[in-house]
């Protein structure tokens, strides 16, 4: 007797037991376990793809909008700075015409005054020479009123031109 | 929680496993011990005592490739064996074909049926071969012990996987992660087959050769793991199941096979006319040593390792014998701890040779599916082909 005769032994019965058990197992398996189980996992996979897919591109919408924000107010700043600028260049002109405008009225009214007063000293003057020639008139009748010496006449003349400062 | 349980289960499996072979082989020497006494009348009774073990002269003895083999009774020893059905195709005395049903070889051996005994032989009806008392047995379809463990592996992959599909078409681990370990587990599996044997091994096809591989992955790990339970028989041991698989992986093949696949076989491209003669015939065979080898390699796998644990038990009975019970029991430890160590490196085999065998289908499928597209690279025109890649950079 072979010792391992019984383990090599061909059994038909077995064979074809085995083959329709195999078969059956593999039938009933692919279609109500393997199916639905590839097919969920494969729209798993493919929903966990497509969310990632969906993240990325946000992410990348994001940093556009990011770059775009950026770029956007750099824009920004920078229009504004140069609005400043004119702004300030403006008032400065403005500044710079309202000072010599205001030198301008000065300098008019300045002259204005000066010629009021050369019109007055002038006028003044005027009346001084009136003033002086009746003075000298009036003088000249007191003396040939009192017919006076020399120290007379000057005294005469003291006091006339004492009684003139006192005025 | 469950994973502490079911390590619980396995202490306690292995120890099992290690003391009942123990325990009903010592039970078969006392027997035999107290058979000597008992006087052997006639063949015919002593085939009725097979059960009690005393119906030889020669010593009932640990027979480790008997343990192994396929047999049509669930042996619970030490409980009573339950015997398993027989089913006949015969073709009776007058010419006619038909299927006897027998609940137990007994039942069958009561109607007419002959048990053979070989002469010298330990066993009794249920180890005999069957014969028709008249006519002739054309098929013996009998429910055997490995037939029933396949079945078994057959219930446990369905079990486990008609529930999951239900959780999957419910949503849960479509919309949702999967959910609990046993889900994840059975999922991780599939995906394993998939995407680590079959897609690299196949390519581009890949999905229509995904169901049956992950079947074959599935129900030969069961049937390799059943095998270690205490009463349980390993189906993939017998070399009928593993013929059975291998052919349909060749079927599979041959279904696979691309024009180019066939052109490589029968007018293999490149090589000097003068070798094809002696090439092509080796293509052919090598069409059929591939599923041989798998069948051979799962069979033998399974069988090695059961085989080694009993003969490391049966030492202890050898040395017993030889040198006296004082040495038997000096062996034992030795005994037990080689006997653990194997049957820790069965449980590392078992899904081993399964991973093995899905393989290395998904490879032979996978070299029959693939389409080449480059007939120039095989030596003959290399400079045709280098010349091209100059032209091409």
């Amino acid at each position: 007797m072979i010792l391992a005769a019984n383990l090599l032994a061909p059994n038909l019965g077995l064979f074809v037991w085995m083959l329709v058990t195999f078969l059956l197992l593999m039938a009933v398996l692919k279609r109500f376990a393997w199916g639905p189980i590839t097919e969920a996992l494969d729209s798993r996979e493919k929903n966990i793809q497509d969310s990632m897919d969906q993240a990325r591109l946000a992410l990348e919408e994001a940093k556009a909008i990011q770059a775009d924000n950026t770029t956007a107010r750099r824009e920004s700043e920078a229009s504004a700075q140069a609005l400043l600028r004119a702004a300030r260049e403006d008032a400065e002109k403005i500044r710079g015409a309202e000072v010599t405008k205001t030198r301008e009225q000065i300098q008019s009214l300045q002259e204005q005054a000066r010629q009021e007063i050369e019109r007055e000293k002038v006028s003044a003057l005027e009346a001084l020479r009136h003033e002086v020639a009746d003075l000298a008139i009036d003088a000249a009748e007191k003396i040939l009123h009192e017919n006076l010496d020399a120290d007379k006449q000057r005294k005469i003349v003291h006091d006339f031109l004492g009684t003139l400062s006192q005025n | 929680m469950i994973f502490r349980r079911l390590q619980l289960l396995f202490v306690l499996m292995i120890a099992i496993a290690i003391v009942l072979p123990t325990s009903s082989a010592a039970r078969s020497m006392q027997d035999h011990e107290a058979a000597q006494d008992a006087p052997v009348s006639d063949e015919r009774e002593a085939d009725e005592h097979v059960e009690e073990g005393d119906h030889e002269e020669e010593p009932a003895k640990f027979d480790a490739v008997h343990h192994n083999s396929d047999a049509y009774y669930l042996d619970f020893s030490p409980m009573p064996k339950l015997e398993l059905p027989r089913i006949f195709v015969v073709r009776r005395a007058d010419g006619e074909i038909g299927v006897d049903f027998f609940g137990s070889t007994h039942a069958a051996v009561e109607a007419g049926y002959v048990a053979e005994i070989e002469e010298g032989s330990h066993g009794g009806i249920l180890d005999a071969h069957i014969v028709a008392g008249s006519g002739k047995i054309l098929v013996d379809m009998s429910i055997s012990k490995h037939l029933f463990f396949a079945w078994l592996s057959m219930l446990i992959v369905l079990g486990a996987y008609l529930p999951i599909a239900g959780r999957y078409k419910k949503g849960i681990g479509r919309d949702t992660a999967p959910k609990g370990r046993f889900h994840n587990l059975l999922e991780s599996l599939v995906l394993f087959v998939r995407d680590d044997i079959v897609r690299p091994s196949i390519g581009p096809k890949a999905d229509k050769y995904v169901p049956y591989l992950l079947t074959v992955f599935l129900f030969v790990v069961t049937c390799n793991l059943i095998g270690l339970f205490p009463f349980g028989a390993t189906a993939t041991a017998n070399i009928m199941v593993t013929a059975v698989l291998a052919i349909m992986t060749f079927i599979y093949t041959m279904f696979a096979g691309t024009k180019d696949y066939w052109k490589h076989i029968f007018w293999p491209p490149g090589i000097p006319i003068l070798v094809k003669p002696i090439l092509i015939p080796v293509e052919i065979l090598g069409l059929f040593t591939k599923p041989f080898a798998l069948a051979i390699r799962l069979f033998a796998n399974m069988t090695a390792g059961h085989l080694v644990i009993l003969s490391l038990i049966g030492l202890i009975f050898s040395f017993a014998d030889l040198f006296g019970p004082a040495v038997g029991f000096g062996v034992v430890p030795i005994s037990v701890a080689f006997a653990l160590f194997i049957f820790l490196l069965e449980i590392l085999v078992a899904i081993i040779q399964a991973y093995v065998f899905t393989m290395l289908s998904a490879l032979f499928i996978g070299m029959a599916a693939v389409e080449h597209e480059h007939h120039e690279d095989h030596g003959h025109d290399a400079e045709g082909s280098l010349a091209t890649v100059e032209a091409g950079s």
